[in-house]
């Protein structure tokens, strides 16, 4: 049971660090915090799963909640962060608290507050690996989840857009200075941080077949823990620390009880922030955004 | 903030509310009612189905002409499915609204904040989903619960089930975050499988989960591997369709059981193949055709399309019905008691109403017959299960 709970645990956080990765990015950019992305992670959800109940393949669906994710990520940049951004620094974040429930109700007056389902869940083919059983979906989700984090860390760190967007993340004045369009670079951040998390949202629909206006609450949540226990602003320890996440979740569920997983978990939120407050991976051995 | 803008997303619902009693509240002599469901936060769609359903009531009543003439008049205050919200919501009702008695709230957990509230106002309020044990009798003499308390509809579905499948063991999983489903979960499931002599592998340490919860992977994979022969739920419906489905993923093929709260959020339409054989007991069904449900479906389905269109309103559930009847409950207390309409008088009405339902044990509605002794509806259980898509009952 215990090799099945940890591959339960693995595919979790990798729908973690999905979110994780978004959130990161936008923080290491543009040094804020938007609350509301769990929201977008949920539109996602929601696009997806609408096109995939209007007939679309699994691929489409990724495709839409990814445009839709990442349009609405664009619109929070434009509504919340730009006109606030001479304003009180918390004022962009609140401002973002707004948004989030907007969506909220948004998605409730168009899909209802019941859970949607995800059509032909069951149509999927079964692994056996030892005691241990994979779905072709958790397959495509595990597979997928890899990909991504292996592409953005190779664009953040091997290409003309990631220097940019390292640059402006250092120090945006200078980089502006510098001649990098800053404009562009945050776009391209809220653009690709909203993609991933209605990745995340297609696949965690898919995966785990239903999702309700209000599921984002707590992704972002989650999401925010995994980024502090990974390193604030750092992409690969917001990997590590959404996968962390999901293992410690699924093992708490499996063997204290569902009563102790929000303890669990933000009592390790809080120690990190308290004790280890650049996260698991060190600064100088971090490559940060 | 959340409130403020709740109280936004609100304002087509209750524009369009305000557009389905306009013709009532001309009349300033009408009989005020108060109406405390959930149409935003958790539970909205089915507060929804809850507040049509109190609606048609009305509708029905008013379009027959009122009570000797005089109309009703519904006034609504939304809960929001959390205890604050629907404490405000019952102080609008009572305090500015001065209405006569309340129709809801929904949830156990809520009631439980309400109920208390309501004693101290001098105010009945008639809940039409709570269904914990106790909660009722731990609130005398306001509070009142047009639904079946689950240790009932548990007895009768573990019979049930036993006679036809005959299980030895059985497993259960709970949501320890729902105050109705914890308590099915941690003492109404296993006092019923006790009594029928079945073994609960995990008595005493059952699987758990919160309401809501996204994945159910690591329960699942806990509860295959005590392999029962069946699985008792206590988890609202919307949450046993993710259990169940998660369940079938992982290749278990044990039966489902549990009591009414599996029956909300249509679970056989979502759930297909996976959900079949899932067993819950419960006081109504749309598929029961008498003629008082063909009545109530007809004055439901009237303003449904008007009030809040949409999928998942479209059809009523029992949670409905219990909204329904708890209309026409208060209107037959009106009557018996000679309540005269207008807002003069309003403590001795309330409390006219309160001992008329302490007494009611006859009322002839849809799916209800009164009290008892605790506050508690008297109805009868129905065991349903899964066939084909639709919830049927069971053979």
């Amino acid at each position: 049971m215990i090799a099945q709970q940890l591959v339960n645990g693995l595919m979790l956080g990798s729908t973690y660090a999905l979110i994780a990765l978004g959130l990161t990015l936008v923080l290491g950019v543009f040094n804020k915090l938007n609350i509301a992305h769990g929201d977008v992670f949920m539109f996602g959800a929601f696009a997806g799963l609408a096109m995939a109940a209007a007939g679309a393949s699994f691929a489409v669906a990724i495709l839409a909640g990814m445009a839709a994710a990442a349009t609405v990520n664009v619109l929070i940049e434009r509504f919340c962060f730009h006109p606030l951004r001479n304003s009180h620094f918390l004022a962009p974040m609140l401002s973002t608290i707004a948004f989030g429930i907007m969506l909220q109700n948004v998605a409730t007056q168009i899909w209802g507050s019941d859970p949607s389902r995800f059509p032909n869940v069951e149509a999927t083919m079964h692994f056996h690996f030892g005691g241990v059983l994979l779905s072709s979906v958790q397959v495509v989700v595990l597979a997928v989840s890899v990909v991504l984090m292996a592409v953005i860390d190779l664009v953040i760190h091997h290409t003309r857009i990631g220097r940019a967007l390292r640059a402006t993340a250092i120090d945006r004045e200078i980089a502006g200075l510098l001649g990098i369009n800053t404009g562009k670079v945050i776009f391209f951040t809220f653009l690709t941080a909203g993609a991933l998390a209605g990745i995340a949202g297609v696949l965690t629909a898919n995966v785990y077949s239903q999702i309700t206006p209000h599921i984002g609450i707590r992704q972002g949540m989650i999401g925010m823990v995994a980024m502090v226990i990974g390193g604030l602003g750092n992409l690969r320890g917001a990997m590590l620390g959404g996968m962390a996440i999901g293992l410690v979740e699924i093992l708490n569920d499996a063997y204290l009880g569902a009563a102790y997983r929000d303890l669990v978990v933000f009592s390790l939120f809080f120690a990190f922030l308290i004790v280890k407050p650049d996260g698991l991976i060190p600064q100088n051995r971090a490559v940060r955004v | 903030m959340k409130s403020r803008l709740k109280s936004f997303a609100m304002w087509p619902a209750a524009t369009v509310l305000g557009l389905a009693i306009g013709f009532t509240a001309a009349s300033a002599e009408t009989y005020r009612i108060g109406l405390a469901v959930p149409v935003t936060g958790t539970g909205a769609d089915a507060g929804k189905r809850e507040a049509i359903g109190a609606y048609a009531a009305v509708n029905a009543i008013n379009n027959s002409g009122g009570i000797d003439g005089n109309m009703i008049e519904l006034s609504f205050a939304d809960t929001g499915g959390n205890p604050q919200d629907a404490v405000n919501a019952v102080r609008k009702l009572a305090g500015d609204d001065e209405v006569l008695a309340i129709v809801g709230p929904h949830y156990s957990g809520v009631a439980e904040a309400t109920f208390p509230l309501g004693n101290r106002l001098g105010i009945v309020q008639i809940a039409v989903a709570s269904s914990k044990p106790g909660v009722a009798e731990a609130n005398r003499p306001y509070a009142f619960r047009n639904t079946l308390t689950e240790d009932r509809v548990a007895a009768a579905v573990v019979a049930s089930f036993k006679a036809r499948n005959n299980p030895k063991t059985v497993a259960i999983i709970t949501d320890i975050k729902d105050a109705v489903s914890r308590a099915i979960g941690t003492a109404v499931l296993p006092a019923a499988l006790k009594a029928e002599g079945i073994k609960i592998l995990n008595e005493g340490d059952p699987v758990t989960f919160q309401t809501g919860d996204a994945q159910f992977t690591a329960q699942i994979t806990s509860l295959k591997a005590m392999n029962p022969d069946a699985v008792g739920l206590g988890a609202l419906g919307p949450d046993a369709l993710n259990i169940i489905t998660e369940a079938r993923r992982q290749g278990m093929e044990q039966p489902f059981f549990g009591t009414a709260p599996l029956m909300e959020g249509n679970i056989p339409e979502k759930g297909g193949d996976a959900v079949t054989g899932t067993i819950a007991g419960t006081i109504w069904d749309y598929s029961l055709a008498d003629e008082r449900s063909r009545q109530f479906i007809a004055d439901y389905e009237a303003i449904a399309e008007t009030l809040y269109p949409g999928e998942f309103t479209k059809r009523p559930d029992y949670y409905a019905v219990n909204a329904y009847d708890a209309v026409y409950m208060i209107k037959a207390a009106i009557e018996a008691s000679a309540i005269p309409p207008g807002r003069s008088g309003l403590e001795d009405a309330r409390n006219r109403i309160r001992d008329y339902m302490a007494t009611l044990k006859d009322f002839d509605g849809a799916a209800s017959s009164g009290f008892n002794d605790v506050g508690d509806g008297v109805k009868n259980v129905i065991v349903f299960e899964i066939k084909n898509g639709h919830w049927v009952p069971m053979q």
